[in-house]
């Protein structure tokens, strides 16, 4: 499985060395819906997929445990 | 020479006493705090389902479910680079399937697709969550740890966990890792019918009352242990790729042991004679699922600050685990801004999964299995999701509620569709203060 994601992670490594975005051209990225995270209002929904699906993690919601589902 | 060191002590006090005044004038660095000021949100859901291939009822029957939560998040900064976050919430609901635990409540002829009124027809979920972060003098390691606690009627959770977050390229690139423990334990509620034949049972159920085979004698036994842990590792890794573009890879995986079974959740098989109560047919068994279970998640998400009014949220997810279930996830949301105040949340959410290898409809199983479930949340489906929402927001937080300004509200609707005969709603809420 390592082996599996192993060359996606050394390319995004290699992708972040070939850009540098100054702190103060970061007024767009630092807008509220460029967050790189699910928004806390949309929590009840991801709980709600995290019941009825199979498929959990990898949305920085839970991945296990603390109820019944999954 | 006495006068040589006595110039040589005036310009030791006095070259003393400049860098002493120096190091008193040198400038503070400006450190802008983690978070500036007290915020609190108040989160709000109300969701419904309907279906018709409920889990209690072995694959048939009402899937009717009501659930209302409220939760309030509060975060306090307690210096400079350390943030409190207390997390505290209730969910109530009322489930047509659940209640059919026992369908047996006299007020009508016991049917999978009419809910009853017995004592598991509603619940209610508590959760608290404690979490605490430092962020260190530069803002590129940020350490966190957490604890939860939740609990409803037939099952408890302690869960523990911790991350560190490391940025570099200027705060160009972050790579984080964390990980999460779940100490859970279920208080199993079986069948009503099942029950009897369990340890301590009489060894039947309403005999004089069953149709079809008479003799209905299950070959049942009650879960030995009820505990199940939940052990997850998270990796990371955020890139800023152009002044308005950013992106996020993410690696979850998880391992679960124990009883991964729900013990309500009722099983028929095609090799075993059926026998009914009123028009309610009786179990064979409940489900038996493996005690362990690895799943991997990889995660992607891409947003686009298109230009000062439209903005593209993206993400991809590719799941998988040691059941035999794959399954691709992907969804958009477009944030368009009407006015600096109002911004609209058109989404569309797509998600499809395989089949667990346990998994086969009502009356399929074969009483020779090790293994066997009829819950469709395992099953292969396609479902589609389409949502709006709409969020406003007070930059000066002119609204006041005591010492606390309204920032946002976000106001949210999500229609959920399988290509099956399930589909859900929900509507959920945000309200944003900050302390002034």
């Amino acid at each position: 499985m390592i082996k599996r994601f192993l060359p996606i992670f050394c390319i995004a490594f290699f992708v972040s060395n070939c850009v540098v975005v100054k702190e103060y051209q970061k007024v767009n990225l630092n807008d509220p819906d460029m967050v790189l995270s699910e928004k806390k209002c949309d929590r009840n929904v991801t709980i709600a997929h995290s019941y009825r699906e199979a498929a959990v993690g990898a949305n920085g919601g839970k991945t296990g445990g603390g109820c019944g589902c999954n | 020479m006495k006068l040589v060191c006595k110039i040589i002590s005036i310009i030791f006090v006095l070259n003393w006493a400049l860098t002493y005044v120096q190091a008193q004038e040198t400038p503070q660095v400006y450190k802008k705090r983690v978070l500036e000021t007290s915020e609190v949100d108040f989160l709000t859901s109300y969701y419904t389902q309907d279906g018709e291939n409920a889990a209690v009822s072995g694959g048939i029957g009402t899937e009717e479910l009501t659930d209302v939560t409220g939760t309030v998040v509060i975060s306090i900064p307690l210096n400079d680079d350390d943030v409190l976050t207390i997390d505290a919430g209730v969910s109530a609901y009322t489930s047509a399937s659940s209640s059919n635990v026992n369908p047996f409540d006299g007020n009508a002829p016991a049917n999978a697709f009419i809910a009853s009124s017995g004592a598991s027809q509603s619940d209610t979920w508590v959760n608290f969550t404690g979490s605490y972060s430092h962020s260190s003098e530069d803002r590129n390691n940020i350490l966190s740890a957490k604890v939860s606690v939740s609990s409803e009627y037939d099952y408890f959770s302690l869960g523990f966990g911790g991350s560190y977050s490391k940025l570099f390229n200027e705060k160009n690139t972050e790579l984080s890792i964390n990980a999460n423990v779940y100490i859970d334990s279920w208080n199993a509620i079986y069948p009503i019918e099942l029950r009897p034949f369990g340890t301590n049972g009489t060894g039947s159920f309403r005999p004089s009352e069953i149709t079809g085979n008479t003799n209905y004698n299950p070959t049942f036994s009650e879960f030995d242990s009820e505990g199940r842990n939940s052990y997850s590792l998270g990796l990371g890794f955020s890139q800023i790729l152009h002044k308005n573009v950013q992106g996020l890879l993410s690696l979850d995986v998880v391992r679960q042991q124990g009883l991964l079974s729900t013990p309500f959740q009722r099983v028929y098989f095609s090799d075993v004679e059926d026998s009914f109560v009123e028009d309610f047919h009786l179990a064979d068994d409940i489900e038996r699922l493996p005690n362990s279970r690895f799943k991997v998640a990889l995660g992607g998400r891409l947003n686009w600050y298109l230009n000062e009014i439209i903005t593209l949220r993206t993400y991809y997810r590719f799941y998988f685990d040691d059941w035999g279930i794959n399954s691709h996830t992907a969804s958009i949301e477009i944030p368009v801004k009407l006015t600096d105040r109002f911004t609209v949340y058109p989404s569309y959410r797509f998600y499809n999964q395989s089949a667990a290898d346990y998994f086969a409809p009502y009356e399929v199983h074969l009483s020779t299995s090790e293994f066997y479930t009829s819950d469709y949340d395992l099953s292969e489906y396609t479902a589609n999701q389409f949502g709006l929402g709409a969020t406003y927001t007070d930059i000066f937080t002119k609204l006041h509620v005591w010492e606390f300004g309204l920032k946002s509200i976000d106001l949210k609707f999500y229609n959920y569709n399988r290509n099956t005969a399930f589909s859900s709603l929900i509507i959920t809420a945000g309200f944003k203060f900050v302390m002034d």
